[in-house]
């Protein structure tokens, strides 16, 4: 692989191949509570721990795990870190856990987290790898506090609960439901494709 | 020993999932008192919003919660106490909605003449219209509520609007929430009914 | 379960597939449905195959959710044991695909193995545990579940073919205008919301 310097990892993780608009991974688990901003801050920075330790522990005892064995000890891993950050939530902050339901659960099934495990943290020292995690999920919470912020603002109102918007504001109900996470995610796609062509142009040129 | 193996494979995943289960019941020791205390002061303050009994956080909650004398009448519990010189009570219930069960709290006067309060403590209706159940307008139709003919009655006609009336004995149901909105009817009647029969009330 | 829901199982089935899509309503089992939507055949296995693990996951999760993890007080490990039964009941069935039909299993290939980290397939189980279902209930949710995501992975592949030959901007290429379809076809199901007496 290339040189793994922290800073190329930073920005590679959160631009040329961030995760979401690049590699359109892990939408599935945290597109759903991008309706309301504070959930959606709650979400992601969980997945950037859960990230960052797991790839910082596959990383530690990867010459150890087997090869027959490799996904289940990483799902393992991945499903450890989600348990604890479910059981911190419920303890500390019981009203966003019951907003978030299941989806904290199903950060275990974050494509994200398994593809850094396996693309990265098999073939690099644990400490980069921890920062690979990291970066990973700041590029991947990027991107979805940009819909969150859109999402609640107009289909609300408030953004963190707080009014924002004049109380003649008329909501935009598209917003608060499950289309318009689609559509706002392939502007920002589209933005962030086309920033990288012109960039890419802008270099070869 | 070979890592690759069936010995070392086997043994590895026994010990790898030992030590993370192990970790795992640490915490949950660890955090299992406040979760407790979360889910119990979430019960207990529906309870008391249901008696009508107000209350600021988490510790006031635990505090007036200690007026609450709790009972086992007829193999149903019972939360009582004194306001206004009357013996007022409250009970928890549970029961089969659209989606997903309803839970919250029932609270009455003493000879089940009158609902005080509906609180809800869990419902997963559909959100922005079954899921309405849990909102203010919806609740306080139920707040004093006078009880005709032992029942109350969900009407759906003038669905959307709450019903001011509080001695007709009926309650708006949801716009485009017909089902969630019965299902409640329907639960709060089984209540009262249960409630009846251990308190001995008329009516 | 005196308390579970009253939704009919036979409602619950349609309302899964239609109003209540597990991905066009729920965003599940996104990642795996971008990569296959590609071709209509193995758009087509997949979603047999995930629609079968669906019933049998949660046939099985909630046995062992009410007959061993509840009376045992093992809850906050649910995620585990669910995740595991998974990937066993995916386990076998690559075996018995591998057994009765070598040619489907060439086709299926790779994304067998992908369907454990599917979010629809765990979603499913723990929607099925947060609403308290009963048995009859989660078998009918994990069948619509399934039927309705093989029914959106089929219409997005079969767009997808004809959009391939569109002139689209170069930003909005592959991923773009693959949200761009799965949203409308969002917005066109919530129009199914009348269809069912549910509310």
């Amino acid at each position: 692989m290339s040189d793994h310097k922290p800073a190329t990892v930073l920005r590679e993780n959160v631009w040329t191949s961030n995760p979401i608009f690049m590699q359109v991974l892990g939408i599935c688990s945290a597109l759903a509570v991008t309706n309301l901003l504070i959930n959606t801050v709650i979400m992601t920075v969980g997945v950037t721990l859960v990230t960052g330790f797991s790839s910082l522990t596959v990383s530690l005892i990867k010459k150890w795990i087997p090869r027959k064995v490799r996904m289940i000890i990483q799902t393992l891993i991945i499903a450890f870190y989600v348990i604890i950050v479910d059981l911190v939530l419920r303890a500390y902050m019981p009203d966003v856990s019951k907003n978030l339901g299941p989806y904290v659960g199903l950060i275990i099934t974050n494509c994200i987290i398994m593809g850094r495990a396996e693309a990265f943290a098999q073939s690099n020292a644990p400490i980069i790898s921890f920062w690979d995690g990291i970066t990973s999920g700041l590029g991947y919470m990027g991107v979805l506090l940009v819909v969150a912020v859109i999402r609640e603002l107009l289909g609300f109102g408030t953004l963190l609960g707080y009014q924002i918007m004049p109380a003649s504001f008329l909501p935009w109900t598209i917003m608060v439901m499950a289309p318009s996470a689609f559509f706002i995610l392939a502007f920002i796609i589209w933005i962030g494709k086309t920033i990288q062509f012109r960039q890419t142009k802008g270099a070869t040129a | 020993m070979d890592r690759q193996g069936t010995t070392y494979t086997v043994i590895f995943s026994f010990i790898v999932t030992f030590a993370f289960v192990f970790l795992l019941a640490l915490t949950n020791q660890a955090t299992i008192g406040k979760v407790k205390l979360n889910q119990e002061t979430a019960r207990q303050s529906a309870i008391l919003s249901a008696m009508g009994i107000s209350y600021s956080s988490q510790a006031d909650v635990v505090a007036k919660f200690k007026n609450i004398k709790t009972e086992q009448r007829k193999g149903v519990t019972l939360y009582t106490t004194t306001s206004n010189g009357q013996t007022i009570y409250a009970a928890e219930f549970a029961g089969g909605g659209l989606w997903s069960t309803i839970r919250g709290v029932l609270g009455v006067n003493e000879d089940v003449s009158r609902i005080l309060g509906l609180q809800i403590i869990s419902q997963g209706e559909t959100p922005g219209l079954g899921g309405r159940i849990d909102e203010p307008w919806f609740k306080q139709q139920f707040t004093d509520e006078k009880i005709v003919n032992g029942q109350i009655q969900i009407n759906m006609h003038n669905a959307g609007t709450p019903d001011t009336s509080h001695d007709n004995g009926e309650v708006d149901g949801i716009t485009g929430a017909t089902i969630t909105s019965t299902s409640v009817g329907r639960i709060v009647n089984d209540e009262l009914k249960t409630l009846r029969s251990v308190l001995g009330g008329n009516s | 379960m005196n308390s579970a829901p009253i939704i009919a199982p036979l409602t619950l089935l349609f309302a899964s597939i239609f109003t209540s899509n597990i991905l066009l309503a729920n965003f599940l089992g996104m990642c795996s449905f971008i990569a296959i939507s590609k071709d209509m055949d193995s758009a087509n296995g997949l979603g047999m195959a995930v629609t079968v693990v669906l019933v049998l996951t949660a046939a099985i999760n909630w046995v062992v959710l009410h007959f061993i993890l509840v009376p045992l007080g093992l809850e906050f490990l649910q995620y585990i044991v669910f995740i595991m039964v998974i990937a066993a009941v995916v386990q076998i069935l690559e075996m018995v695909i591998d057994r009765v039909s070598q040619s489907l299993y060439m086709a299926l290939g790779i994304f067998l193995p992908l369907i454990t980290v599917n979010c629809a397939v765990l979603g499913v189980v723990l929607f099925m545990q947060i609403r308290n279902y009963a048995f009859v209930q989660a078998l009918a949710f994990g069948l619509g579940s399934g039927l309705g995501w093989w029914l959106a992975i089929m219409l997005l592949a079969a767009m997808r073919r004809k959009i391939d030959k569109a002139p689209v901007p170069a930003g909005l290429q592959g991923p773009g205008i693959t949200m761009i379809t799965i949203g409308m076809m969002a917005m066109a199901f919530i129009g199914f919301s009348g269809m069912l007496k549910v509310q």
